[in-house]
């Protein structure tokens, strides 16, 4: 089994860092936050055109079928960035579409003109304002809300699609593509404090001098590094179809979402007074670290998963 | 018969990285990570542009350079490009631009040609003048510095845009251009592109395939000679100027002083 990246892998995280990294991805949540979708729709269909959304999509429909590795290093990346938009159900509902008869929506996908979303039994979809076509496990509906993350809306409209059979691999994915969002957001909230740390001064030195700041920066560099060998573990689980994966990727989802939660604590303490404030970018990751959190499987409800995992394997 | 592209593509220091100069006055180039220069993928962009726009048409990226250099040529490749040729022989360590382009003027010649596409300069050496050396060894038309290019029939049409005037200029293939980085923007390699690169075929050649004796190129054939280079100056600090009703009049002294005002 191979534990490393290899170089197109690499190569492709890469182009995807260069991309978002010239894109103002800042602007575009505060776009999508006040209204107007459609700095977020044109970044989406960029994505697409480098092949993020073709990763979950078959290949007789313009995908390269479910490559779970690349979605995952795919989401580090959008995550790092702070991409908007309901990614995770996106790739998630993609694998769905053929069981459901809405294959004629998949070259959409591939191509970024269409936006999905997808509810987990008993719960909400994300940005179902935003999507072409929402499908959900179970019953319901719910009207739409405000998330604490501004780019994010939830609710479950009336005419949501039932999904009748493949539900648990999809809600899996959604949990592993939201565990590397977490990760990635994480990654992002600690560098930005750790540059913080070196630039902002007090008592006449830069505080990441203090030691008591720096074991609080070290505490997440260790949680989020131990949480990635977990993500990229359930990602080749679920690949090679591991009756493990179901509780691999729970691992990850608990580990990725504390780790990203504890960068955004951090972060926030750490930055004072500037943290909490809404012009300043961090905030957008440190809400969005919450949220993904709890999306697709809180960190108890994934601890659970991987006990009875245990007791069951 | 199909339109044959080069594009000249060169492996460069990361500029965000410390750049320094090795112990013989050359570029360092093993202490710093490299990369395709920024410069060159607005040469391949437009390059592949062409491409598409004729339908029927073959983009070769070359490069000159150590093992490394290859990365370049992936990256390129990567982006679409179809086939690369990497010129690669310990004896061209520490090579000027004159011997530069004699190497890529025997490959280009080797590789066949129509249009060869160069960026505007690189982001280490930054002379710039490589594709006019080029016009002038393969004894074809230059058509330099261009923001916008395009391929009609057996002719090259380009924009320059100058501080004073914009030049509309053409020239009948084969031909070498140059684009600048207000060309577009180049594109990001797509996951397909990344994986297809790795079956595109890479051509390896060295000096003996080119024809070309050792001592013409190197630090011994150099035209021009390094004979020493100096770090630049840390920056000072500035004077900090503490507003105690007068801020605005001792500011106001202070570019006056410097001739700013």
């Amino acid at each position: 089994m191979r534990f490393l990246l290899d170089a197109e892998q690499r190569g492709f995280a890469a182009s995807l860092d260069a991309l978002l990294s010239a894109a103002d991805v800042p602007a575009v949540i505060r776009s999508r936050a006040a209204g107007d979708d459609a700095p977020l729709r044109a970044l989406w269909r960029r994505l697409a055109d480098v092949g993020v959304f073709a990763l979950a999509v078959p290949e007789t429909y313009g995908g390269t079928g479910l490559l779970p590795v690349e979605l995952v290093l795919s989401c580090v990346e959008l995550g790092r960035h702070g991409m908007p938009g309901p990614l995770a159900e996106t790739f998630a509902a993609s694998t769905l579409l053929e069981s459901v008869g809405q294959t004629a929506l998949l070259p959409g996908v591939a191509s970024g003109q269409v936006i999905l979303s997808l509810a987990a039994e008993g719960g909400y979809a994300a940005d179902p304002d935003l999507a072409d076509a929402v499908l959900r496990v179970g019953e319901g509906k719910a009207p739409l809300r405000q998330s604490l993350d501004p780019a994010r809306r939830v609710g479950l409209p009336e005419d949501a699609i039932a999904v009748e059979s493949g539900a648990e691999r999809a809600t899996g994915l959604a949990a592993l593509c939201t565990a590397a969002l977490a990760l990635g957001t994480g990654r992002h909230l600690l560098a930005a404090t750790v540059e913080y740390a070196r630039t902002r001064t007090q008592f006449g030195t830069p505080i990441g001098g203090f030691q008591a700041v720096k074991h609080r920066l070290a505490d997440v560099l260790l949680q989020l590094d131990f949480a990635e060998p977990l993500l990229y573990g359930a990602a080749v689980a679920l690949q090679d179809a591991l009756p493990s994966a179901g509780s691999d990727i729970a691992a990850a989802k608990a580990a990725c979402g504390e780790a990203g939660y504890a960068a955004a604590r951090a972060a926030l303490q750490l930055h004072g007074a500037i943290g909490y404030t809404d012009e300043f970018d961090l905030s957008l990751w440190i809400r969005r670290a919450r949220v993904l959190r709890n999306a697709w499987g809180t960190p108890s409800a994934c601890r659970r998963r991987v006990l009875a995992g245990r007791i069951d394997g | 018969m199909s339109l044959r592209i080069v594009v000249c593509v060169k492996y460069v220091p990361d500029a965000t990285g410390d750049r320094r100069f090795a112990d013989d006055n050359t570029t360092d180039r093993d202490s710093v990570d490299g990369l395709l220069s920024e410069l060159d993928e607005y040469g391949v962009e437009q390059a592949l542009k062409i491409a598409e726009a004729s339908g029927d048409a073959e983009v070769t990226v070359l490069t000159v350079g150590p093992d490394d250099a290859k990365d370049a040529l992936r990256k390129a490749l990567s982006m679409g490009a179809d086939k690369a040729v990497h010129v690669n022989d310990d004896d061209i360590h520490g090579t000027d631009v004159i011997g530069t382009s004699a190497i890529l003027a025997k490959a280009i010649e080797k590789t066949g040609f129509d249009l060869v596409v160069c960026g505007m300069a690189s982001t280490d050496g930054t002379m710039g003048v490589i594709p006019a050396l080029l016009s002038e060894r393969l004894g074809v038309p230059q058509v330099t510095l261009l923001s916008e290019v395009g391929v009609e029939g057996g002719t090259v049409k380009g924009r320059r845009d100058g501080d004073a005037a914009t030049e509309l200029l053409e020239a009948s293939l084969p031909a070498v251009v140059s684009v600048t980085d207000q060309s577009g923007e180049a594109r990001y390699p797509s996951f397909k592109g990344i994986m297809a690169a790795k079956k595109k075929p890479v051509e390896s050649l060295d000096l003996d395939d080119l024809g070309i004796e050792a001592d013409e190129v190197g630090l011994a054939g150099a035209w021009t000679a390094v004979d020493s280079a100096t770090a630049r100056p840390a920056r000072t600090a500035g004077t900090i100027v503490k507003d105690e009703g007068e801020g605005g009049k001792q500011l106001a002294e202070f570019l006056a002083s410097q001739k700013f005002i």
